[in-house]
């Protein structure tokens, strides 16, 4: 089917190439060149253009509204159907976030704790270290001067091994 | 066969495409931007189903049928090329599909289009041009469309594919490749013959508003392309 200029050697597939814009800078501009010199080519090159632009008769069909909207019922079907189909995977994710849920809630009642525990004084703690002075209270009140206390612990009186200290 | 275009590059190219950013929409569950698509490119798509198929009411059936592929296919959409070539890809499969199924009923004959005159297969009634029982003279609009529509009926499948691509969607060799699944070089080579097909029905017209000269071998599988061709080595 494909014909060769004589003169030129050019064939239609590249002439046709060109018309469409798809050949390379190099390519293009040879075909130029034997554009201007041979009349065979620049009568074939015409042709085929008008021929290309004789396909301009075939005018797209205008929007057809009817047709849309049966298609968006159509795709309205498959949705409904697509929905229909679909609860089991809702199930499962649905158990998932509950599960989800569950766990963040667990999560942020432990860091709750965890953060009050070490944040808020615990009142026991504070008994316990005061433990051995409560035991003793009487026999420190029979003594009235503080400053007698004092040198008595400074001499270690009161440094027996306390089984509730540090 | 190697890839058509690199992934990158089409990944870049598909996001400067305001299509798909809508398709990434209909992917995230909004209707609007379906019917935005649809709007914009059922025309488009009917009139290479038309062509394709030969009738309006088939044409508009597998139209409605692309469409609902592209639903159905909108939570696996990814932005790797041009919406225009995702969505043609669908159309060629579609209308391919649909064309074997016809053939294997032994339907060989294609549809005249719903708004045609008479009867018969396109060829015969070119035929009747040639052979005088359509007066000559010269042809009016509508007639000169009645004959570009059966100029481009004696194209096969593939060349009728591509032909109306490059025409009226004006995609590139590459893009037409992508879609065919076929190499840039094969749609060169297709797109070549199909025009010199389509010249030499429509010459005849243009010169002299007359009858054409029908090809002696003019069919509508030709068969330098009816075997290796159609299944996408053309030119390769």
């Amino acid at each position: 089917m494909s014909e060769f200029s004589q003169s030129s050697k050019i064939t239609d597939e590249e002439l046709i190439a060109y018309l469409d814009g798809e050949l390379e800078d190099a390519a293009c501009r040879r075909i130029e060149q034997l554009l201007m010199t041979d009349p065979q080519i620049r009568r074939r090159l015409q042709e085929l253009e008008r021929c290309w632009e004789l396909l301009d008769q075939l005018e797209p069909p205008p929007d057809d509204e009817r047709l849309t909207r049966s298609t968006l019922e159509m795709v309205a079907v498959e949705a409904a159907r697509e929905v229909e189909q679909s609860p089991p995977m809702w199930g499962k994710k649905a158990w998932f976030r509950l599960l989800l849920a569950l766990f963040s809630l667990l999560l942020a009642g432990a860091v709750g704790f965890g953060l009050g525990w070490w944040a808020a004084p615990d009142p026991d703690r504070q008994l316990l270290e005061d433990l051995p002075l409560l035991e003793n209270l009487d026999c420190y009140r029979q003594i009235d001067d503080f400053q007698f206390l004092k040198s008595l612990q400074e001499r270690g009186l009161f440094q027996e091994d306390w089984p509730y200290e540090g | 066969m190697g890839p058509l275009v690199s992934k990158s590059s089409a990944r870049r190219h598909a996001m400067v495409d305001p299509d798909v950013h809508l398709m990434l929409r209909v992917r995230d569950g909004d209707a609007e931007a379906f019917t935005e698509l649809m709007r914009r490119y059922q025309s488009r798509v009917l009139l290479v189903l038309e062509h394709l198929v030969g009738d309006r009411d088939w044409a508009e059936d597998l139209a409605q049928e692309v469409f609902l592929r592209v639903y159905r296919a909108r939570k696996t959409y990814t932005a790797d090329a041009k919406f225009v070539t995702w969505l043609f890809t669908i159309t060629n499969h579609v209308a391919s599909n649909a064309l074997r199924t016809k053939a294997r009923r032994r339907e060989v004959r294609l549809r005249p289009a719903a708004n045609s005159s008479g009867s018969g297969r396109p060829l015969e009634r070119l035929l009747q041009c040639s052979s005088g029982q359509i007066p000559a003279r010269q042809l009016d609009k509508a007639e000169m469309r009645h004959i570009v529509r059966m100029a481009l009926e004696t194209l096969n499948e593939r060349q009728r594919m591509a032909v109306l691509l490059n025409k009226f969607e004006g995609l590139s060799y590459a893009d037409i490749a992508q879609i065919m699944q076929m190499t840039p070089q094969a749609v060169k080579s297709l797109l070549s013959r199909a025009r010199l097909n389509l010249r030499q029905m429509l010459i005849p017209y243009l010169e002299s508003g007359q009858s054409p000269e029908l090809p002696a071998d003019s069919s509508l599988e030709e068969p330098s392309e009816g075997t290796g061709n159609d299944s996408g080595g053309e030119g390769e």
